[in-house]
């Protein structure tokens, strides 16, 4: 379990994360999603002890991680791919993890069988692709077999088979009863593997929800109704027990299809102005929800 | 799944765990052999190859030198070996990102030091030595022909040979630390080989007495009196005076490497 209370980092008074709180619990995955430079990796760190928390707390199975006399057995952490030495072979790169916390050596051999890099084991790292050094990663963070897996953005560089591969092993991990914390900027890769989301945008935390009530809060369809006569199609429609949203000069309109919806209109003589059908999918809640809080938009107005 | 199950965790951290994390990841990198290797063939080798160019005039007593004045020439190529391996054990990490990998696993940012310290000592100690003896019987083995060879047991050859390999395990933590200091493998290379081969000799154009302590007390010139047989000079520190110097001035470098290294997020 890890748990965040009030953490919070700022970088030459520019703040990275403010003030956020927050529970990975165990037994499944916990997604941790937000653009580039929302904060996830800032975090992760502070988790680690590799960076100092400006305020506030957070704490790995109840104590500090840099307390833990062996850490990798308590969390196993992939950073950030090709976080080795060029020159070092896959099983050396093992090796002196292992032996930094008293694990034995045979467990070197069988995270390489693994992640799959068992035949590769003797070639240096500088040598990998991505994906490899990706699965180098994983193997790092393994070592230990803790009971909190941590990985930043695992999927990266992966070829499908390899994205396949992260996500099973992900559920594996979590249907033991690991606590699982995976951190991504895509959502449709989160909505294949997490089970709870918990959403990061500027430092702060937008949503921390399991994924299915996230999904149905955020992604679901409704019918977009304009009408001159609003007030009356609203008193109209909710008369009929639907569920009715409005927003600005449009009612969104839940739980019936849009060609009985006008039928029922105009049968009252009501007049429409527009009806549509808006399906929003997770990525467009995801950019909806997370839009104010990315740091560097692409413009796309042009000045007139 | 994993072997894992019936191994107990530690209940403590360990400095002994740490160092020999340390020796694998020094060992598992080619480049650290070939640099011990030009360390050997650099340092003994020219040695052997200077004694044989002035065995005859030892010999012949024209300059007036003696065989042990050479004996320990060729170390002075060794230097820089030291420097890039000591400079490296801290550098490389940064250069690869491999610092937070070291870190999550051990946490305690002095123990990590302190095991880096331990492994580099130990090696340079060991290397430099070696280095130290090849030269000397190489060496000798001119100076023997022409019937002027010295001993082992001769007024400080043995403090020499030992000596070297202290200032080689010296050279590599000086440049360690300034490592720890500027976090670039060419800035601390840089820093360190100018310290000793360049300031170290310009100092001594500074007059007057201040000049004369100035050159004294630089690392450069400290620190290798212990690997000499014979003195530089009247002018430099008496052999461990001078090394006491030398592992001050490494002592101030590392302990404000460390309070960085312990302040600064990795």
């Amino acid at each position: 379990m890890i748990r965040a209370q009030g953490l919070t980092k700022t970088y030459d008074g520019k703040v990275a994360v403010n003030g956020i709180d927050f529970t990975v619990e165990p037994g499944r995955v916990t997604g941790f999603l937000g653009p580039n430079g929302a904060g996830k990796s800032t975090t992760m760190r502070m988790i680690l002890g590799l960076d100092a928390p400006t305020k506030g707390m957070v704490s790995v199975n109840g104590h500090r991680y840099a307390s833990s006399p062996a850490p990798l057995r308590e969390v196993g952490a992939l950073l950030e791919a090709h976080a080795v030495h060029p020159g070092r072979s896959a099983r050396n790169h093992l090796r002196w993890l292992a032996a930094s916390n008293g694990i034995p050596t045979t467990r070197v051999g069988e995270v390489l069988e693994l992640v799959g890099l068992d035949s590769v084991a003797a070639q240096r790292a500088g040598r990998f692709s991505l994906g490899m050094g990706q699965r180098l990663g994983i193997a790092a963070a393994l070592i230990g077999d803790p009971p909190v897996v941590m990985l930043d953005e695992p999927v990266n560089g992966l070829d499908p088979e390899g994205v396949r591969w992260v996500r099973s092993l992900a559920r594996q991990l979590a249907d033991d009863g690991k606590t699982v914390f995976v951190s991504s900027h895509l959502m449709s890769e989160m909505a294949l593997m997490a089970d709870h989301l918990i959403v990061i945008g500027r430092g702060a935390i937008l949503a921390d929800s399991p994924i299915q009530e996230f999904m149905a809060e955020h992604a679901s369809a409704y019918v977009r109704v304009k009408a001159p006569q609003s007030i009356d199609v609203e008193a109209l429609l909710v008369g009929r027990g639907l569920d009715v949203t409005r927003t600005d000069d449009e009612l969104r309109v839940h739980g019936l299809d849009a060609p009985a919806i006008g039928e029922l209109i105009g049968s009252n003589g009501l007049l429409l102005h527009e009806l549509t059908l808006v399906r929003s999918s997770l990525e467009d809640a995801f950019m909806e929800l997370t839009a104010d809080s990315v740091e560097y938009h692409a413009r796309t107005e042009v000045a007139a | 799944m994993s072997t894992l199950v019936a191994t107990a965790i530690p209940t403590s951290g360990s400095l002994g765990r740490t160092v020999k994390s340390e020796w694998i990841k020094l060992a598992s990198i080619r480049s650290t052999w070939w640099t011990a290797l030009a360390m050997v063939v650099l340092g003994a080798g020219f040695t052997t190859i200077i004694s044989g160019v002035y065995a005859d005039d030892v010999a012949s007593g024209t300059t007036g030198d003696s065989a042990a004045e050479f004996i320990t020439q060729g170390l002075i190529f060794s230097q820089i070996s030291a420097v890039v391996i000591g400079a490296l054990v801290v550098t490389s990490e940064y250069g690869t990102g491999l610092i937070r990998a070291t870190l999550a696993a051990t946490p305690s940012r002095t123990r990590v030091l302190a095991a880096k310290a331990i492994v580099l000592t130990g090696f340079l100690f060991a290397v430099g030595t070696v280095t130290a003896f090849l030269g000397y019987f190489g060496g000798n083995a001119f100076f023997r022909s022409q019937g002027v060879g010295i001993s082992l047991g001769d007024e400080n050859i043995l403090r020499s040979m030992f000596g070297a390999g202290l200032y080689m395990a010296g050279l590599g933590l000086l440049a360690a630390a300034i490592g720890l200091l500027v976090r670039h493998t060419a800035a601390a290379i840089s820093i360190v080989l100018a310290l000793v081969f360049i300031i170290g000799q310009v100092v001594s154009l500074i007059p007057g007495t201040l000049g004369e302590w100035v050159t004294k007390l630089m690392s450069g010139n400290a620190g290798p009196g212990i690997v000499v047989p014979v003195s530089f000079g009247d002018e430099m520190l008496t052999p461990w005076v001078g090394f006491a110097v030398f592992l001050g001035e490494i002592a101030l470098l590392s302990l404000a490497g460390l309070a960085l290294f312990k302040k600064r997020d990795a």
